[in-house]
């Protein structure tokens, strides 16, 4: 596994050097290497059956610890937000059957499903113990064997988990590092993304590997711009990588330019659309950095294009495009029946590359919906992924026209309208309900949802929309709440019979 | 004015303005999040041409309808 063999390197070579920053604690390449060891030591020995470990929390420091110590005792982490609600993640223990479950807040995530949990002092306390204690390089992750299970969205109200093996993030590394400047030297990463959402595997995957510094900037910072804005300017960030969202919420303060943060040479974006406003607005305030542009869904390892955007583009009154394949990957613009479209028309996008997922864990019936398999040039077998993404391509640029179904991406997370509808109906009083995408030109603003109530409440409109985002808490992480909810006594269908999607929109753009 | 800005927050909000208490608790009743603030200071500057600094108002500066509307007059 190329990580864990750079970071035994580190740890001899750059011991002291920092890998994590995250408020103001400093982690060093020497103590990573040792706490995931213990770490490691600890699950080879109590939990020998090889299930995955799954990790609840935010960006504490021993986050990241765990995370390489289920990779070196040869099994998968599953990281979990603490955005999620219980109710959601005890979908994901049942799902997921992990072996442990380290609970950092102590919320008693899987407290009823007879599997161990460490909280965050019993965890410390047993790194202590098996402090010292080494694994051997055997049983680390190898292979096919998985490193990671991320948990999405998925259209029944369930998460869905998507495994990536060892394979493919070392397809995915040796795509990327030539973006990355890839020679160990001194250098500080951004580490916004929730480990939770793949836009993180980018520092954690290369920028460790590569001996780089992860700057933390853990949730709580993005309430106050002023703290922000102060810990960006003393973070020496170099290497910038978050969702486009993240990057628009830091430039509405003119604080946020290359006086602030002079070491700041690349912004690598990926997760959701990259706007011209947001491109125009970088190029005035960090005149020295370089844009790249990546695309990319969680089934085929993080992003499998990428482009520095250029003068010409950012100039370009097309979208801003989400990048050329990289090296090893091919992207087909299909028809339903998967046959090539000609350049610049129209159709869904197909990837096939080495970094394409098995596919959805113990979901068969979904994996064959969408995975599939196929050979490349030299007659050998590649897997391949339907994305659901509408696009086009014109020389080797692709460009992004939306989504083929109920898919949207809102402030970089990825969300399936359906998950949020059938979520809202859990809720006591609610009868049907169907969510909508407001759109503030070619990226999604935010969602609203309407609903229909089996006995009217008589409350007024804002109450009742307080109400059902109040209930809706036990069952939706924050960042899929719908904005605005608004109760109707009936909604409207098409002549199928289904829920009117159009008339509801239109009557969101009315003024 | 004043009209304007609760437009404005009930856009952000995603309510009607005559649904706004005056106290209404904006973060505590999580009516508001950071991405909602943008888009209420943008909203105003948009609407009003008044340049509220994110960097310069705590969360408590805007807390309910009321203290953003005089926060909104300070600046004008």
């Amino acid at each position: 596994m190329f990580l864990l063999e750079a970071l035994k390197k580190h740890a001899v070579q750059i011991p002291e050097r920092c890998a994590l920053i995250t408020a103001g604690e400093r982690l060093t390449y020497a103590r990573l290497w040792e706490r995931s060891e213990a770490f490691a030591s600890y699950l080879n020995e109590k939990h020998p059956v090889k299930d995955p470990v799954m990790i609840y929390g935010h960006k504490e420091e021993d986050f990241l610890c765990c995370m390489i110590g289920a990779l070196k005792a040869g099994r998968a982490y599953i990281p979990v937000d603490i955005t999620l609600p219980a109710d959601r993640a005890e979908q994901i223990v049942a799902d997921a059957h992990p072996c442990v479950i380290v609970d950092f807040p102590g919320g008693g995530v899987g407290a009823d499903s007879g599997i161990p949990v460490l909280g965050a002092d019993a965890l410390a306390q047993l790194l202590e113990e098996y402090r010292g204690r080494e694994v051997s390089s055997h049983t680390w992750v190898a292979g096919k064997d998985p490193c990671y299970i991320l948990f999405t969205s998925g259209s029944t109200g369930r998460p869905k988990g998507v495994p990536i093996h060892c394979d493919n993030l070392t397809n995915f590394a040796e795509n990327l590092y030539p973006f990355c400047d890839p020679h160990e030297k001194e250098e500080v990463y951004t580490n916004q993304i929730s480990y939770a959402f793949d836009v993180s595997v980018v520092s954690v995957y290369i920028g460790l590997s590569l001996g780089r510094t992860l700057y933390s900037l853990p949730k709580t910072l993005t309430e106050n711009m002023a703290a922000l804005m102060e810990t960006l300017g003393r973070s020496d960030v170099g290497f910038w990588v978050s969702t486009p969202s993240f990057a628009e919420l830091c430039v509405t303060s003119a604080l946020f330019n290359g006086e602030l943060m002079p070491k700041l040479h690349t912004f690598l974006f990926c997760g959701e659309v990259l706007t011209h406003k947001l491109v125009d607005t970088l190029r005035q305030r960090f005149p020295k950095a370089r844009i790249i542009n990546t695309y990319g869904p969680t089934e085929a390892t993080v992003l499998v294009t990428a482009s520095e955007i250029t003068a010409e583009m950012a100039a370009d009154e097309r979208s801003i495009p989400i990048g050329e394949p990289l090296p090893e990957v091919t992207l087909l613009v299909t028809d339903e029946t998967g046959k090539e479209l000609p350049e610049g028309e129209r159709g869904e996008l197909r990837i096939i590359s080495r970094s394409v997922s098995e596919g959805y864990f113990r979901r068969p019936d979904l994996t064959q919906k969408v995975f599939f398999e196929t050979q490349d040039a030299q007659g050998k077998t590649v897997r391949g992924y339907r994305t659901g993404d509408a696009c086009y391509r014109l020389g080797n640029q692709f460009y992004y026209c939306g989504r083929m179904d109920f898919q949207i991406k809102l402030n970089g997370f990825r969300i399936e309208l359906e998950d949020i509808e059938s979520n809202l109906m859990k809720i006591d009083n609610v009868n049907r309900a169907v969510a909508i995408p407001v759109f503030d030109g070619e990226k999604v603003a935010y969602i609203a949802a309407f609903v229909s109530l089996r006995e009217p409440d008589g409350l007024p409109p804002l109450k009742q929309m307080l109400k059902i985002k109040e209930a809706a808490k036990a069952y939706l992480p924050s960042y899929m709440i719908p904005r605005k909810i608004v109760v109707k006594d009936r909604l409207p269908v098409n002549t199928n019979g289904k829920a009117d999607r159009k008339a509801l929109a239109a009557e969101l753009s009315r003024p | 004015m004043e009209e304007t800005v609760m437009n404005v927050l009930a856009e952000a909000i995603g309510t009607e303005a005559d649904q706004l208490d005056a106290d209404l608790e904006l973060f505590e009743e999580e009516l508001l999040d950071s991405f909602g603030v943008i888009s209420l200071l943008v909203g105003i500057e948009d609407a009003l041409g008044v340049r509220i600094e994110p960097t310069e108002i705590t969360r408590e500066e805007i807390s309910t309808p009321a203290k953003l509307i005089a926060c909104v007059q300070a600046r004008m």
